[in-house]
């Protein structure tokens, strides 16, 4: 770096020793002997004609001052530049000449002409001293920067994770939704068709065909009601609604007044159901469908319901417990999977798609499900439900 | 002999020091000791009959220079850039890419080397993704350990041949 030094500023007062030779240089010869700064003198083929000082040991005299400064490798022509200019400097800064694997000091270098001695004059000087408290200092920052380096790098891997996770789960929706829009087409088409064969043939000709034509006519329509489930389970906790002030007490009465049940199936309430803003459209479905579960599946003529809430903060907690034939552990994370009936009872007419609607609605809506039963050793299940009190929880 | 200028760059805690004193001191020290300035050391490449025989002056850079090297006094008459990132830490690579363009639009035609640091500490380095600007550079990248030791030094000397075939 090139400094003009008539750019500075003269102090307004000068010391007693810059008008003393004498006392000046004594002051110079002080400091240089305490290794605060060195000189070196280097001639104008840039070979060291001499030092002074403890600071420029390390310097070689006779020897070119690249080899015994390295840092001057590839300054050659800045250097012999100054020679044609007057008054200026060629500095490098905060430089150590690494001999050793423990260090050497930082040194600032300063490299100038001197037309009264014809050569050039470097002067050495300590760049600061770096104790070990700057250094610790400067690790710890460091280790700062390297750790909010990797916070924004992982940050923006979860931004991207989180990215691609929902086009992979648009993807899935949008191909569940085609899939199951599209076949509804060829389903209908050979339900049709069996119908119509099934009016053109005659029971004396094919004595079994009627039935397996009934069994056709039947597994299509089976399947049709599956690819609306399907149509409806993928668009399920997509759409928009607006959160509003639901009276959890009143939505339970509600529900429990609708559900059809038979006469020795009793259901109960206990618990403070408080008011909460939220979605009153996935709640209601989830609290109904878990209830119609618990009747339906119930295995015995008399039985009980028992609707349980608690507030658990930011959430409502909410039960449902039967004490109808319960579900072995085994099977416990597959009731919620789409099409699956394990509990078949007399009544279980679905397409096994009501706890994938549930657990779906209550994920779409921030909150968790899960159950407690331990068939066949106990009788009974309870589906617990965590709702949160805001949407987007 | 030749001596030729070559910059270490990459950013902080890389292991730009831990290199270059595997190199010219052949030690690997665990405590990390930041690097303030710049440190420069002096390499005599070892004689192999046929090669030129010829020393770099290693300049190893405070990686908090960033981009602000390229205008340094210290960047002058430099002959080629060894950049090291860890493999680690996958910013660093980025860094990587930003530091070789940076270098090449100061400096165009020296050499660039890449450097993919700290190896013993990835299980399997080679499956590392790299930053797409990678494929831009060109560059074959070089897996390296300063704690094992691993490709330094042939990183160096190969630096030094590539220069001297370059005419640098």
């Amino acid at each position: 770096m090139v400094n003009n030094t008539s750019q500075v500023n003269k102090p307004a007062v000068q010391s007693p020793a810059a008008t003393r030779p004498a006392p000046l240089l004594a002051a110079g010869l002080l400091l240089a002997d305490r290794g605060v700064f060195g000189l070196i003198w280097v001639d104008d083929q840039l070979t060291v004609t001499g030092r002074y000082g403890p600071l420029v040991d390390f310097v070689e005299i006779g020897e070119p001052v690249i080899f015994s400064v390295p840092p001057f490798f590839g300054l050659e022509t800045d250097i012999m530049a100054l020679r044609g200019a007057r008054g200026q400097l060629l500095d490098l800064p905060s430089v150590s000449i690494m001999q050793a694997p423990s260090g050497s000091p930082k040194l600032n270098f300063t490299v100038l002409w001197s037309d009264d001695e014809n050569c050039y004059l470097v002067l050495v000087s300590r760049a600061g001293s770096q104790t070990n408290v700057e250094v610790e200092l400067s690790r710890q920052i460091r280790a700062r920067l390297i750790a909010e380096a990797e916070v924004t790098h992982k940050s923006k891997a979860l931004a991207k994770a989180n990215n691609e996770l929902a086009r992979a789960n648009y993807d899935l929706e949008e191909f569940a939704s085609i899939i199951s829009h599209d076949l509804k087409g060829p389903m209908r088409a050979l339900r049709y068709m069996a119908e119509d064969l099934a009016q053109n043939t005659s029971l004396q000709a094919a004595p079994n065909a009627l039935t397996q034509l009934a069994d056709i006519r039947a597994q299509s329509q089976r399947m049709s009601e599956m690819l609306t489930s399907l149509l409806e389970y993928s668009s399920a906790g997509r759409k928009e609604e607006v959160a509003e002030i639901v009276d959890t007490a009143k939505l339970a009465a509600a529900i429990i007044r609708s559900t059809p049940r038979p006469h020795g199936i009793t259901v109960h309430v206990n618990g403070l159901w408080p008011s909460i803003e939220t979605l009153r459209a996935p709640l209601d479905l989830v609290l109904r469908n878990l209830v119609d579960n618990a009747i339906k599946h119930h295995d015995r003529p008399e039985g009980a319901v028992l609707l349980r809430c608690e507030d658990a903060g930011d959430w409502l907690r909410f039960e449902i417990e039967d004490d109808g034939p319960g579900i072995e552990p085994y099977h416990h994370a597959a009731v919620f999977l789409p099409f699956r009936r394990l509990l078949q009872t007399q009544t279980s007419d679905g397409q096994g798609m009501g706890l994938a609607f549930v657990k779906r609605w209550v994920e779409a809506s921030g909150g968790r499900i899960g159950l407690t039963s331990n068939a066949p050793a106990q009788r009974g299940t309870l589906f617990w439900l965590e709702w949160p009190k805001m949407r987007g929880r | 002999m030749t001596a030729r200028k070559v910059m270490l760059l990459g950013e902080i805690g890389v292991g730009k020091s831990s290199t270059v004193q595997r190199l010219v001191f052949d030690r690997f020290d665990f405590d990390y000791k930041p690097t303030i300035g710049v440190d420069v050391y002096r390499y005599d490449i070892p004689d192999v009959p046929g090669r030129e025989r010829s020393s770099l002056i290693v300049w190893d850079t405070d990686g908090n220079f960033g981009d602000t090297i390229f205008r340094h006094v210290y960047m002058k008459e430099a002959s080629a850039a060894m950049i090291i990132g860890d493999l680690s830490r996958p910013q660093t690579l980025e860094t990587m890419v930003r530091l070789a363009e940076g270098f090449a639009e100061a400096l165009p035609g020296r050499h660039v080397s890449l450097l993919l640091n700290k190896s013993d500490l990835v299980a399997s380095p080679s499956a590392v993704e790299l930053p797409d600007g990678f494929a831009r550079l060109k560059i074959t990248p070089i897996m390296t350990s300063a704690k094992t030791g691993q490709n330094v030094q042939d990183c160096f000397v190969r630096t030094a041949e590539a220069i001297s075939r370059r005419g640098q």
